[in-house]
């Protein structure tokens, strides 16, 4: 008889189905958070998770490069159940599990989907990399791309697939701005240039207002989603172009990074 | 997705680039540099895998192989027997990870075939646990129409690159040395591909677990520094 270190109560677990994927009739929206390494991913997660835990059902799957620093952050933060926050490991390619092989995400996601059913809001953090990556939309439903004034002004006028495609663009810390030398107004300009008219916002979560307008694009996404509404929208895998300063104003890159 | 495409059924479960999880694997060799095994014993832990864990994976695949070539399909005494010889829960663990990611393609690229069908199944045998890699890739094996030769070797390439791959994330170095230590062990890999070949049932499977492997496995699995589930 093979050894059985399963509990009695374990015995049948779910089996995976052709059609785990994103973009099928499911309740939970996923919704990933990427950008690059300190711009605050963990605490605009942990920001929603404080202000939606409340009325949504809520899990949390974070990506490191050592396991699970985020995760424990995020436990420690103690704004959602901790057996709701799991940590993937990424073999030290985080930009490889958001797209190119997207499987330890997927498991994790469609484990807590099941384990805490009926999830409203699955939040999948990428592991801090760089401006390129991006989530892969068979992961999620839509994408926040975390940048911060810190990173400098001139971060969101240099695009790339993030910063001009995702569904939502946060420009973090923007209470950090006078302290770093950088115009937060100008910055989201340059990123609303960059993005066709995808929402920009500039977030700090010591500015009530900017949290309640993040929570509020959260929830129209989510209700677009439970509607059907809400396409999966793959930021692309090339930045938009840059044009320089002669260019700003006229209509930025249709047809390109799509 | 129809039979023909064995050859390149092969080349395919051993490209690095499916999609199937495995960049996060380093089979077991993080836990065993994190227990203080020296970098230059790279090759011999290549070796010990090859005559341990990694020929009763190759032999349980060729297994599985058969096993979906039956009517019906059952692979529960496969997943029976490898989860026996597979003492480390955390190892078992991984396994069914990956077996879990190969699952997956194989209901995308052949959902029809019987022995990819019989995959929802062959998990009961074992209450509390997915069906293992070499399970999964056996029905693969089967769905591409590959001999088991190119089955083994499959399951053997992968345990070898798995490892020479990781060790460029744990101890880098020339990336081409990493390509001298497969090469390497070829002669190796070819041995226990012909043994693994003649498996013709589940109790062919031989039972040639790592103590020493097992036991870092065991240690990695409380560890919080992770680069690689195991």
């Amino acid at each position: 008889m093979p050894e059985n270190t399963a509990s009695p109560e374990n015995t049948a677990l779910p089996e995976d189905t052709a059609a785990g994927g994103a973009g099928t009739a499911r309740r939970t929206l996923r919704l990933g958070v990427a950008g690059p390494v300190g711009t605050g991913k963990s605490s605009l997660i942990a920001t929603l998770c404080r202000e939606l835990s409340g009325e949504l059902s809520m899990a949390v799957v974070t990506n490191d490069i050592y396991t699970d620093e985020d995760a424990r952050f995020l436990r420690s933060a103690g704004v959602l159940a901790e057996e709701r926050i799991r940590a993937v490991e990424t073999g030290a390619c985080p930009h490889t599990a958001i797209r190119d092989d997207i499987t330890a995400n997927l498991d994790a996601v469609e484990d807590m989907e099941e384990e805490f059913a009926p999830v409203d809001l699955i939040l999948v953090e990428s592991g801090g990399d760089n401006l390129t990556a991006t989530f892969s939309p068979a992961l999620i439903d839509a994408q926040i791309f975390c940048l911060d004034v810190a990173g400098g002004g001139d971060v969101a006028r240099k695009g790339g697939p993030g910063i001009g495609g995702a569904d939502l663009l946060i420009v973090n810390k923007s209470d950090l701005a006078p302290h770093v030398g950088v115009d937060v107004e100008q910055m989201v300009a340059d990123a609303e240039k960059a993005r066709d008219g995808r929402p920009v916002l500039a977030l700090s979560r010591t500015d009530a207002d900017s949290v309640a307008r993040l929570c509020s694009w959260v929830r129209e996404v989510l209700a677009a989603h439970l509607s059907g509404a809400h396409t999966p929208q793959d930021p692309g895998p090339m930045a938009p172009h840059s044009h320089g300063p002669e260019d700003a104003g006229h209509g930025h890159g249709h047809g390109h990074g799509h | 997705m129809e039979g023909g495409t064995g050859a390149l059924g092969a080349l395919l479960l051993a490209d690095a680039r499916l999609p199937v999880g495995g960049h996060a694997h380093s089979a077991t060799l993080e836990a065993a540099l994190e227990a203080g095994m020296p970098a230059e014993r790279i090759p011999d832990y290549i070796r010990a895998r090859l005559a341990t864990v990694a020929r009763t994976e190759a032999a349980a695949a060729v297994a599985a192989l058969r096993a979906a070539r039956g009517e019906p399909v059952d692979f529960g005494p496969v997943q029976a027997a490898l989860a026996a010889r597979t003492p480390s829960a955390p190892l078992r663990e991984a396994s069914a990870a990956l077996g879990r990611g190969l699952a997956r393609l194989a209901r995308r690229v052949a959902a029809g075939h019987p022995a990819v069908r019989a995959l929802d199944t062959a998990g009961r045998a074992v209450p509390g646990l997915r069906v293992l890699r070499p399970v999964a890739l056996g029905a693969l094996g089967a769905a591409f129409g590959m001999t088991a030769e190119q089955t083994a070797r499959a399951s053997l390439y992968d345990d070898v690159q798995t490892v020479t791959a990781a060790a460029l994330k744990l101890r880098p170095g020339d990336p081409l040395a990493a390509v001298d230590r497969l090469l390497a062990a070829a002669p190796r890999i070819e041995e226990v591909v012909r043994e693994a070949a003649a498996t013709a049932t589940p109790h062919d499977i031989p039972a040639c677990s790592a103590p020493l492997i097992d036991h870092w496995a065991g240690a990695h699995a409380h560890t919080t520094r992770r680069l690689f589930v195991a």
